[in-house]
């Protein structure tokens, strides 16, 4: 199989992951990850060529529902939002309040 | 039935969910008095053990009194009416702390109940805690929480299997009547096996999911951990169900079979023993005594065949590539902002990618790390095929090794683990070695299919939605062993 996770590739999906890891993390999730891997090459063997994944949960059925405006408002009703809301760190008119997303440029105000 | 003496009933150790509903109707005790004394216990013995993470007892003591007006007034009771049951923590109770056993949520309170405790609360049943569990449901032995590590109740050196480590360990020392877990890939029926408990893990889909913290969606269920098999199939009839806000939950009704099994029924059924099960590196003592269920299984008329499911031994790979990809993308939304502040890091970051480093690199342990980076890793251009879809297409392979089977016999008796309990700390290091103990629970997850755990080390599987024939053989097997 083709993969190894090096340094500058564990550094690459940390970052996708939004996981910053210290010196120690790193030695150790490279040593983890090589092991693991190396396990992983099993699969190799198998022949899956005509093979179909499987795609999400097994041995089920769609069961759709009538797309009712009600089911929703019963939804909200369970999820009384004012408890998501109140588990914000700060909040204005119920709308969570977060720091910039984008650094501001400077000069700006 | 004799009315149950009050002095017999001061034994917790005695209680099944059962003979809780007996007594309660006896008039042996109230569910009041019981709760308290359950209360009393676990502040005396969970010091030792670390079984749970918060206590709920204000609002046990209100749903006990509830049972117990309810009593008095001569309402219908529920067989789980006023039962103290312990809740894994990573299942979403109104109001009450729900943390996954991670740093990123020690502040949340969760905004709803789960369907599962909506369903236990109008059986009127107790919720007497949230107990530890590795952290998001990962691992083997509870030890990766971030608040504890829970102790085997057997003997206090040895992990309690995981990841409901904590729902087990209750169970069986007696902190609670049954309990709530969830299993991924053993997660209830590994740490049942370890505190010699019974553990079911559903069909896919038999039990909402709603109000559980993801950890893999196509894997995940809810499930009984109980002392008796009994106990596991009313505990499973009150869980189970379609629920119109679970989009995996099946429309399957499950009836009367589930705590009245026949034995017309169980004698006319065939068990297969597969060979990838018996392997080498099973320990002799976990041999001997399946050696001996399987004696004492013939005694029923049950017939056995051996049978041979082919790609066994790749569930391990299979499972670490799956579950790390749901688990990045399911974990993705813990942000330390939206469940509760986890730092005041708020001020200190620049921009809003810099607090989520923050939060994820402080709130989540080792473990979660490893396999959200795992997860990434499997599903990122260039690897995707060799490992995800490469992984998807074995998992359909291991399937159809049971589907085949399925077409000789009626249920699949196997170990639930090729080694007894281990030492606290003696894998900690060692994720491979983790990962290994998971090997004849998993393929039950990747298939969906129904699975039981049965002291003394055991394990039944099913057909799919035929929790019936496996908890029916279990409870069988429990009247000609007691």
């Amino acid at each position: 199989m083709p993969g190894i996770i090096n340094k500058a590739t564990l550094k690459h999906l940390s970052s996708l992951a939004r996981i910053e890891l210290n010196a120690k993390e790193t030695n150790k999730f490279l040593k983890d990850f090589a092991k693991i891997i190396e396990h992983f090459s099993e699969l190799e063997k198998i022949d899956t060529d005509k093979i179909e994944p499987i795609i999400g949960g097994t041995n089920l059925k769609n069961i759709l529902r009538e797309d009712d405006v009600d089911f929703d408002k019963r939804a909200r009703s369970v999820n009384d939002s004012g408890r998501i809301i109140r588990a914000f760190p700060n909040s204005e008119r119920g709308y969570l309040k977060i720091p910039p997303v984008f650094d501001a440029p400077a000069g700006s105000p | 039935m004799l009315p149950l003496a009050r002095h017999e009933m001061k034994h917790l150790h005695d209680l099944t969910i059962k003979k809780f509903h007996e007594g309660l109707l006896n008039r042996a005790f109230s569910a009041l008095e019981m709760t308290e004394n359950f209360f009393k216990w676990i502040e005396s013995n969970d010091k030792k053990i670390n079984a749970y993470l918060h206590l709920n007892k204000e609002e046990a003591y209100l749903q006990a009194e509830k049972t117990d007006i309810a009593l008095v007034k001569g309402e219908k009771m529920h067989l789980l009416g006023g039962v103290p049951l312990a809740i894994k923590d990573n299942i979403l109770i109104t109001e009450q702390p729900v943390t996954a056993g991670s740093k990123i949520l020690e502040n949340y309170r969760a905004s709803y109940d789960a369907t599962v405790i909506r369903k236990l609360k109008s059986a009127n049943a107790v919720f007497l805690g949230k107990t530890n569990m590795d952290e998001f449901a990962m691992g083997s032995s509870t030890e990766n929480s971030a608040f504890k590590i829970t102790k085997n109740p057997h003997d206090l050196t040895l992990v309690p299997g995981g990841s409901s480590g904590g729902s087990a360990a209750a169970v069986s020392s007696h902190m609670a009547v049954a309990a709530l877990g969830s299993d991924t890939g053993g997660s209830i029926r590994q740490p049942a096996d370890f505190c010699n408990v019974v553990g079911l893990k559903p069909t896919y889909g038999a039990v909402s999911r709603y109000g559980l913290i993801a950890m893999a969606s196509s894997l995940d269920q809810i499930g009984p951990i109980t002392k008796t098999v009994e106990d596991s199939a009313i505990l499973f009839g009150a869980i189970s169900g379609h629920d119109s806000y679970d989009a995996t939950s099946a429309d399957v009704i499950y009836g009367d079979e589930l705590i009245n099994p026949k034995l017309e029924r169980i004698k006319e059924m065939t068990i297969g023993l597969p060979k990838e099960y018996f392997i080498d590196g099973l320990e002799k003592d976990i041999k001997e005594k399946i050696d001996e269920v399987i004696k004492s299984l013939k005694t029923l008329k049950i017939k056995f065949k051996n049978i041979s499911l082919p790609h066994t031994n790749s569930a391990v790979s299979c499972y670490y590539i799956i579950m790390p990809a749901e688990v990045s993308s399911n974990l993705s939304r813990f942000d330390g902002i939206r469940y509760s502040q986890l730092v005041e890091s708020d001020k200190l970051a620049k921009n809003l990618k810099e607090l989520y480093i923050k939060n994820k690199s402080l709130g989540f342990g080792a473990e979660v790390k490893r396999r959200i980076i795992l997860g990434t890793f499997v599903l990122s251009s260039g690897y995707y095929d060799a490992y995800y879809s490469k992984a998807q297409k074995v998992r359909t392979l291991i399937k159809k090794d049971f589907d085949e089977a399925f077409k000789e016999v009626d249920v699949i008796l196997t170990p639930v683990s090729p080694t007894k309990p281990f030492k606290i700390g003696e894998r900690a290091d060692d994720p491979m070695a983790m990962y290994l103990s998971d090997i004849f629970t998993i393929p039950a997850n990747l298939a969906g299919l129904p699975a039981i755990s049965i002291p003394p080390g055991f394990q039944l599987i099913g057909k799919p939605w035929r929790e019936a024939d496996i908890l029916g053989i279990g409870q069988f097997y429990e009247r000609i062993n007691k």
